[in-house]
């Protein structure tokens, strides 16, 4: 044993890295071919569509920039990603507040935790296509089983319906996806707060810390490279919203909920504009690979996340 | 030109022979001769499921019996019909020989050349049915879906129409109408026009607490539920339903918008007059949402799909099942009935251009769509939408308790006729109908809806928005 342990010892390891350097690439290998297949050459097929003229599946002529020109003149291309900036604005924090909030709750011991835990799940698991069905009984106008019984039988709303209203419904929205996620955030935020180490807190209690100075210079820090990474997923994942949109309103009253994912599949799927539906898809991800790019340095740099 | 007599002879006993050949092929068609030759080919379909296609999945099996052709018979929801078909189609693809296509994808569908006509396998004797009468379809829808300049792109296959929709027991409250006759000086009674459906829809609305034939309301009650969500089936609720009737249009014959007109302005009015009496939520309410309001007993009237309504007056599906009554799509008042108009989706199976079986996919949509089979699937239903004229007489649609139901569908189709052919129609439908949509809500006036609305037209399609 000791033989063994002085021959893997006395090899020096420049000499392993030269040899085996393929081995890292193989390892690797299946999952970038994969990634290749199914995500990068799509990718690359939607730009060379967004430069193209692409009605109703065929390819037309080249059209350099006509359809990022048409679209960023397009008021309604405005009004999708406004709605979606003012969705993600305001239900993502909410759900990482009190996802946090919850976490903590739960870190600190509750009763039936055991029981408890399993049924946070249950929001998160159900497809986004349930819970906006779900949704819509309970709350669409006038036969909605809220609707119905609360809101009109006590005349909440007046002369008008939740999804009818450009404001109701996309608060509706927001609601619906804090309630589908917050249980996500809270769950995930749980497990990072299981997992930290409880040597500062012991060494903070000797020092006589109190609760606030606890969270906020010790928790917060140790679990801020979590908190990034989830809130940054969250972030692009709400971005993206599309089934409970498409079920529950359809982007509607008018285009007060529509966000680019459901332009972008009215765009596909209705008018056929395959060329100028690529050039959202396109944009939309330049929008985000900026943003991201910006994110991960500031987050490696001041929370020492990634 | 002269012909001589022994020339004339030869030409009328050649005409003659031919006219007893064609003939006798017509007496002697059958589809097992008619598909010999294609006997264990497979032809795909694609169609869209509703109770009616499951029904007819069940007798799809029969023709393979009769003619050796194997056919997929793919039912998918309405959207997935849309979305699959019509990709498969415009990818040139082929993977489906024929698809359920609703009369306002045509448009898009003719633009892109993804169909293939039907005229040649017509004339063709050993293809084509000579029994199939043809002239037995439902007139109008049929002509309306089917052709395109001349040419044949299939038959009709599903004729799916609104009508009017009302609660008998209402209509027949002796308190109801006595205080009816009081407010408005004429009979409460099923509405013929459009004035009296909107007299209709202010009596009953009422709110929680009042009476309505005699009991107190726990909740509020409507007096007229409709479509009202942004999208097409909105949109030609109004276009169809009530501007039609009042003499206007979106385009005119030409394909030029015609939205700013002073009928649209008049329609408008009588639109935004309706939303006052219905529910809350008619901007959300969507073809599913109307016999869903009006199943559970919260309003009046309404405009619906009566495939839709089906599904709701029977026993178990609703309470009020059997309480209901029916008409035609009421007309405005004083008008030409040449005006008269309700809102259909006639629908057709198309065979795709990229089909690699036009032929025994041509045999399986004349085989659907003869009087035999129509009659099974309606007797299997029991009861259904008919394609054919002759399918009124049945006993079937004669018996029940849904005979003033389908009196109202034969009403709606007598008039009833495909959407226009516009490449952009779901564009158009999409903006126009929020335009609508805003009038309703009371956010824009109807002179600015249709100002508003002519504005939407023409940046969409200038001049011409069909073919």
């Amino acid at each position: 044993m000791a033989a063994v342990t002085d021959t893997a010892m006395s090899q020096p390891a420049p000499r392993i890295r030269k040899e085996r350097f393929w081995y890292p690439y193989l390892l690797i290998a299946p999952t970038m071919i994969t990634l290749v297949i199914v995500s990068l050459i799509p990718f690359l097929y939607a730009i060379y569509l967004s430069f193209h003229k692409a009605k109703y599946g065929r390819v037309g002529d080249f059209i350099w920039f006509d359809n990022y020109a048409g679209l960023l003149a397009d008021e309604r291309f405005w009004s999708a990603i406004s709605t979606a900036g003012i969705f993600v604005a305001i239900a993502v924090p909410v759900e990482f507040m009190l996802g946090l909030a919850g976490a903590m709750v739960l870190n600190h011991g509750v009763r039936g935790r055991s029981v408890l835990v399993p049924l946070l799940f249950i929001p998160t698991m159900m497809a986004p296509i349930v819970v906006g069905l779900l949704w819509k009984i309970m709350l669409a106008g006038s036969w909605g089983f809220i609707s119905y019984n609360v809101l009109e039988r006590f005349g909440i709303l007046g002369e008008t319906s939740i999804f009818a209203s450009p404001h109701l419904a996309l608060g509706a929205l927001i609601f619906v996806d804090i309630w589908q996620w917050t249980p996500f955030m809270m769950l995930a935020f749980f497990a990072g707060l299981q997992a930290l180490p409880l040597g500062p807190y012991r060494a903070a209690a000797v020092d006589g810390a109190n609760g606030a100075q606890i969270f906020f210079r010790l928790t917060l820090p140790m679990m801020s490279p979590l908190l990034a990474v989830i809130g940054l997923l969250r972030l692009i994942d709400a971005f993206k919203v599309f089934d409970t949109v498409f079920i529950l309103t359809g982007g509607g009253p008018g285009i007060a909920t529509e966000s680019p994912s459901v332009l972008a599949y009215k765009m596909t799927f209705e008018f056929w504009n395959i060329g100028e539906a690529s050039a959202l898809a396109v944009l939309v991800w330049i929008a985000f690979f900026v943003f991201c790019n910006a994110f991960y340095q500031i987050a490696k740099k001041r929370l020492n996340a990634f | 030109m002269k012909i001589g007599n022994s020339a004339v002879i030869a030409l009328s006993m050649a005409a003659l022979l031919a006219g007893s050949s064609s003939a006798a092929l017509a007496a002697d068609f059958s589809y097992a001769e008619a598909a010999k030759p294609y006997a264990g080919k497979t032809i795909r379909v694609l169609d869209e499921v509703t109770p009616l296609q499951e029904v007819l999945a069940k007798i799809v099996p029969e023709f393979t019996k009769e003619t050796g052709i194997k056919v997929e018979y793919e039912l998918l929801n309405h959207g997935e019909v849309i979305n699959k078909g019509q990709a498969d189609m415009l990818s040139g693809r082929g993977y489906y020989d024929a698809v359920m296509l609703h009369g306002f994808q045509m448009g898009q569908m003719l633009e892109a050349k993804a169909l293939r006509p039907i005229d040649d396998l017509v004339k063709n004797p050993a293809l084509s049915n000579a029994k199939l009468e043809t002239a037995d379809f439902i007139e109008k829808p049929y002509k309306t879906v089917a052709f395109h300049e001349g040419q044949q792109y299939g038959f009709i296959n599903w004729n799916y129409n609104t009508v009017y929709w009302t609660r008998a027991d209402l209509m027949g409250d002796a308190s109801e109408k006595t205080a009816f006759k009081a407010k408005y000086g004429y009979d409460l009674a099923p509405a013929k026009t459009i004035e009296q459906m909107r007299d209709i829809a202010e009596f009953f609305t009422r709110k929680k607490g009042e009476a309505l034939a005699g009991q107190p309301l726990a909740s509020d009650f409507y007096g007229i539920t409709f479509e009202g969500i942004k999208g097409q089936g909105a949109l030609f609720n109004f276009v169809s339903n009530i501007l039609r009737n009042y003499g206007g249009d979106i385009i005119d014959a030409d394909g030029k918008p015609t939205f700013d007109s002073p009928a649209t302005v008049e329609a408008l009015k009588m639109y935004a007059d309706l939303w006052k009496f219905a529910p809350p939520g008619t901007a959300e309410y969507s073809l599913i949402d109307v016999p869903t309001v009006m199943g559970n007993g919260i309003a009046a009237q309404a405009i619906a799909f009566s495939d839709f309504v089906l599904g709701v007056d029977k026993p178990g599906a609703s309470p009020l099942a059997g309480k209901f009554t029916y008409g035609a799509i009421p007309v405005k008042a004083g008008m030409d009935s040449k005006f008269a108009s309700a809102d259909a989706e006639p629908s057709l199976t198309v065979i795709s251009a990229n089909s690699q079986n036009p032929e025994p996919t041509f045999l399986f949509l004349q085989w659907l769509v003869e009087k035999k089979q129509q009659e099974a699937l309606l007797d299997a239903g029991a009861g259904g939408v008919p394609v054919r004229e002759s399918s009124w007489a049945m006993p079937v649609m004669n018996d029940g308790n849904l005979k003033p139901l389908f009196g109202a569908m034969k009403a709606s189709l007598q008039v009833a006729q495909a959407k226009p052919r516009m490449p952009l129609y779901l564009e158009i439908a999409d903006a126009l109908s929020a335009v609508v949509q805003k009038v309703g809500l009371r956010q824009l006036t109807p002179e600015q809806g249709a100002k508003e609305g002519q504005k939407v037209l023409v940046g969409l399609c200038d001049a011409k928005c069909t073919l």
